[in-house]
């Protein structure tokens, strides 16, 4: 895959995770004590255990090895800082090139064309006086 | 603009009866279209060009500019993402309800990210091209050297079948 579109992959992945990071501590975190005047909220010893501490460590490590990877890909981008108008006039250049090379390599094929004919009637007149060498033989 | 299920195909087809004896007794194809074209009940524009940010209603996080440094301005909104994802986890800890703001700011960057990946694409366009006008310019000059060489091998036997023949 090119690299700008592994780019654009990797922009995604990391909105993928983040959006899965914030969602799973937002709805799985344990409640939070409001105010001193409220009790203690009752724990759910069933659902977190010693999982939900290690969790947010996990998808953070996650989430900035992405980031770390997308400054690495930008990093690899292959990016010279030459600009539309460079490009074009290089583009320019190369198409007038492009049209010598072919027209030399159109004037090459037609000299090689006709030189292969002349070979053929030569050939053909040669072959042809074989035959008539070889005629009262044969008869 | 009559629209039925199943359509007859168009009746053209009538006109080009006698194409095989006379090319010119039938109508030219239509040129190409320009500008804005409907196509199956939707309307379609001929140019392609990447609408800039402040069209889409987005404010634009990075420098504008006529030469824009792409590998710094990525990297930095690459930053600015990974803080505001610590901003939005820091205020659903301390004040929930305000979410809504940090959450916009977060989409905002990514819609600057993407704007400028797309803005990169014409230029891998034109580095495509570039590319690919090398490669052909370096074969027509393989095939002009091979065509050379041939000849001169070609030229080279002749003389030496004549030479042979001669001093026969």
């Amino acid at each position: 895959m090119d690299i700008i579109s592994q780019l654009q992959e990797q922009v995604n992945s990391i909105a993928n995770l983040a959006l899965n990071t914030i969602g799973t501590l937002q709805r799985d975190a344990p409640p939070n004590r409001l105010s001193p005047n409220y009790p203690e909220p009752p724990a759910h010893p069933t659902e977190d255990g010693a999982n939900f501490s290690e969790e947010p460590k996990l998808m953070s490590a996650s989430l900035v090895k992405a980031a770390k990877q997308f400054d690495v890909l930008v990093a690899s981008l292959p990016i010279s800082e030459t600009g539309e108008e460079a490009q074009i006039k290089r583009i320019a250049e190369l198409q007038a090139e492009n049209d010598a090379v072919g027209q030399e390599l159109q004037k090459q094929l037609e000299a090689a064309e006709m030189e292969l004919n002349q070979v053929q009637e030569l050939y053909r007149q040669a072959t042809d006086n074989c035959l008539n060498l070889k005629k009262p033989d044969v008869n | 603009m009559a629209t039925a299920t199943y359509p007859p195909p168009p009746p053209f087809y009538r006109l080009y009866k006698d194409y095989a004896q006379d090319p010119q007794s039938a109508p030219e194809p239509p040129p190409p279209i320009e500008g804005t074209y409907i196509c199956f009940g939707g309307s379609y524009t001929t140019s392609d060009v990447l609408p800039s940010l402040e069209e889409q209603g987005v404010r634009q996080l990075y420098s504008k500019g006529p030469n824009i440094d792409f590998k710094k301005e990525l990297r930095s909104l690459n930053g600015e993402l990974q803080l505001h994802i610590l901003e939005l986890a820091d205020i659903l800890i301390e004040r929930p309800s305000q979410y809504a703001r940090r959450v916009e700011e977060i989409s905002t960057v990514f819609k600057n990210l993407h704007h400028l990946l797309n803005s990169l694409r014409p230029h891998q366009a034109r580095a495509t091209l570039i590319h690919i006008l090398e490669l052909q310019i370096q074969r027509r000059k393989q095939a002009v050297e091979d065509v050379k060489r041939r000849r001169e091998e070609a030229r080279r036997l002749l003389n030496e079948s004549l030479a042979t023949l001669g001093g026969q």
